[in-house]
């Protein structure tokens, strides 16, 4: 072969190879888009990072399951912890690029400003007929009559306890203050911290204050309309109430440094069995079945009511409970039906409900009792009994009844309480002071 | 060529990509910024504008942000007069050893600063813990139980325990930059002074000091940016607390806007927060104007 035969075969061979190649590409662009046409990509902002307990896995379940049904819907996860969550939430709100589906805190503090704005999807009430949802826990999802979101779950408090560490020693489970505060002696006597708490997080502070006012008073309503009337620094109760917080405090009733403790710190002191009681929501009846926690630990966890005061007007049966965590769908979503479908089918009773309390992942804010089997978990047990049996609920708590600013300062200023920078009296004047500047 | 780089709107021209990077990225951002902090927006919906409502309720109710300006500048003044002379001392030190220790003690002392803040963050907490924390099992060992302290979650303790971290964090960086100061200056002028009788301290009082000068302005200055700058670490261990014991000016800020949904009061506090730097930088460079040494 001459050497120009050489090159016109090599040159024919090159230009070949590339026509190919460029046919290839475009008939895969082609494919390519032809399927994208047909895939729908849904955004999923969520608050649950841990995808293997709780409602992290049940959500994750739900979705993973939901695309096995719908090939052609791709859900992103993007899951971060409360705090972050709230910050990129705002962040997508400023920027306009709202997550296709995303979950919010059916609360005023939260998600008012939100519905206000119309940055919510309506949900039509038709929609969600037969899902089980009582009236009273869309309240907080609905805005000027329009309900623009799902409640998830239950949420109440409950003192969780470690029945072992009780036994060993030979504390009763306190059912009044008076017998918490002898049982914190006793527990920070042998080395053991008393409750564990995540004092940082400023929120539980200011939800066990509630919790005292409640069980001086036995009045759910007695916080909100001190607050609204703006006469909070004068009230004898609330004063006591703020007394008693820092009694508990005085007595080393909860761990040492818990003003600097985290969630995870707290929950894991609790769940390590290092600490007795760990005064926490609903949303923690996954301890008792969570593959990270020891034998020891999910066999000891239990639960109980927060005692009530001597001397106090509450009963035990007074508790603190509401809708928080739920969904919403964005307004603006070039997906909006896909996303609307997808959050129908996960809240659907015989999904999230069903087999979010049967797999012992959740609490569920629709009604649960009659997927129970018999096969629950002590834990769920316990809050069943305890959640049935209330004689009265506190709704949305305090400090997020009223404006985002109103929740900033009031958690700060009730950590600033147990921290003892600043007196009960102090305190209350500075809460009416600021219910003065927040609360129209 | 020179006619060209004479001509003004070929000047205008090459200056164009850096001066609209500049107006887009800092400028029109600095204006937005101080335009929002005369709104009233929860950074939903629309901003109402409402003058200079905000500026006067920072400065004259808002005790958090005095609070979190004088925090700031307690670590500025922390890292000038603690942790900028144990630098120095430390760099002279290494500078001295030479040879393989040399190498040695200065990638010890670096290591915090290229480990992410929030790892060291977290150690710190540990070993603050007052149950398993290292500090107070140490004093607990050295039978100075009497010392031990909560740490951070003590409204006494808490600030101090933060600014200590911040030191120890950024040591390392203090001390390379004197480091690499000191190795700028001539042995030769060493043995000058010896010739003329100088001898010990007075070496690094009359000749290191000195012509470190510039080195050390330098140095103060980034120190004093960073202490205003400070929000990661008190984030990550106090975000503030307890109560608003250990806040700092930025972290503040952050609370305001994505907690209170205050962001036209945020932004507010956003703009005297540069004023305060630019105020603490003139203020310093005023204090430091000195005449430079040539060697």
């Amino acid at each position: 072969m001459s050497k120009k035969a050489l090159k016109v075969v090599v040159s024919v061979m090159l230009i070949a190879a590339l026509i190919v190649s460029v046919f290839g590409l475009v008939q895969g662009n082609l494919t390519a888009s032809a399927s994208t046409q047909k895939t729908v990509k849904i955004k999923f902002l969520s608050n649950l990072p841990d995808r293997t307990s709780n409602q992290g896995k049940l959500e994750q379940m739900l979705i993973d399951s939901y695309m096995k049904a719908n090939p052609n819907v791709k859900i992103e996860v993007e899951a971060l912890q409360d705090e972050p969550y709230k910050q990129k939430f705002k962040v997508y709100v400023a920027t306009n690029q709202m997550p296709d589906i995303f979950m919010v805190w059916g609360q005023p503090s939260f998600f008012l400003p939100v519905m206000k704005a119309g940055y919510a999807a309506e949900i039509k009430l038709d929609q969600i007929k037969g899902y089980g949802f009582k009236t009273s826990s869309l309240k907080d999802f609905m805005y000027n009559g329009k309900l623009y979101g799902l409640p998830r779950n239950t949420d109440f408090m409950v003192l969780y306890y470690n029945k072992g560490l009780f036994n060993k020693y030979k504390v009763k489970v306190p059912t009044t203050f008076n017998e918490l505060l002898n049982a914190a002696k006793v527990f920070r006597k042998n080395g053991i911290a008393p409750i564990a708490i995540n004092g940082k997080d400023k929120w539980i502070l200011a939800i066990l204050y509630q919790e005292l006012v409640v069980k001086e008073s036995g009045d759910q309503k007695l916080i909100y309309d001190a607050i609204s009337k703006k006469s909070v620094s004068k009230n004898q109760i609330l004063l006591k109430a703020a007394k008693d917080l820092v009694n508990l405090v005085n007595v080393g009733g909860f761990q040492d440094a818990f003003v600097a403790a985290d969630y995870g710190a707290a929950n894991n002191l609790f769940a390590q069995e290092k600490a007795a009681m760990y005064y926490m929501g609903s949303w923690e009846v996954g301890m008792a079945a969570n593959p990270n926690f020891s034998e020891s630990f999910k066999k000891n966890v239990d639960a109980t009511y927060f005692p009530i005061i001597s001397g106090g007007k509450g009963k035990k049966t007074d508790i603190l409970a509401w809708h928080g965590g739920g969904y919403a769908v964005s307004a603006s979503s070039k997906v909006k039906n896909e996303a609307m479908k997808l959050l129908l089918y996960m809240m659907h009773p015989t999904r999230w409900a069903k087999i979010g309390w049967q797999q012992g992942l959740v609490v569920p804010g629709q009604n649960w009792e009659k997927f129970m089997t018999g096969k629950e978990t002590v834990l769920q047990k316990k809050l069943t009994q305890i959640f049935s049996s209330a004689t009265s609920v506190s709704g949305t708590v305090w400090q997020d009844a009223f404006t985002p600013n109103f929740k900033t300062e009031a958690e700060t200023l009730c950590q600033m309480l147990v921290a003892k920078a600043i007196t009960p009296e102090k305190f209350l004047a500075k809460i009416e002071e600021l219910a003065k500047l927040e609360v129209k | 060529m020179h006619k060209v780089l004479s001509d003004k709107r070929t000047i205008l021209l090459l200056v164009l990509p850096g001066l609209l990077i500049y107006t887009f990225a800092i400028l029109f951002p600095i204006i937005l910024s101080v335009y929002l902090g005369m709104t009233d927006w929860s950074g939903i919906g629309r901003p109402n504008f409402i003058g200079l409502e905000n500026f006067k309720k920072i400065i004259f109710t808002d005790t958090t942000f005095w609070k979190s300006l004088r925090n700031a500048i307690l670590l500025a003044l922390a890292y000038v007069f603690v942790q900028h002379p144990i630098a120095l001392a430390f760099a002279i030190f290494i500078d001295k050893v030479g040879g393989r220790a040399e190498k040695v003690f200065r990638t010890i002392f670096f290591i915090p600063c290229v480990i992410p803040v929030v790892v060291t963050s977290r150690m710190w907490v540990s070993l603050y813990d007052p149950q398993y924390g290292l500090i107070n099992k140490i004093l607990d060992f050295l039978h100075l139980g009497f010392l031990k302290q909560q740490w951070l979650g003590d409204t006494k303790t808490a600030l101090i325990s933060v600014i200590i971290i911040c030191m120890w964090q950024g040591f390392g960086w203090a001390l390379l930059i004197y480091y690499a100061g000191l190795k700028g200056i001539p042995e030769e002028l060493y043995e000058a002074a010896r010739i003329d009788g100088a001898t010990g301290v007075k070496l690094y009082t009359k000749i290191t000091v000195p012509l470190l000068q510039p080195v050390i302005k330098v140095n103060f200055t980034i120190a004093i940016i960073y202490a205003l700058k400070q929000m990661e670490t008190v984030y990550l261990t106090t975000n503030g607390g307890p109560g608003d014991a250990s806040q700092f000016l930025a972290n503040y800020l952050y609370i305001r806007a994505f907690n209170s949904y205050q962001y036209g009061y945020a932004n507010a506090i956003s703009v005297l927060f540069v004023i305060a730097c630019l105020a603490v930088n003139v203020l310093f460079q005023k204090i430091f104007k000195s005449e430079n040494y040539e060697f």
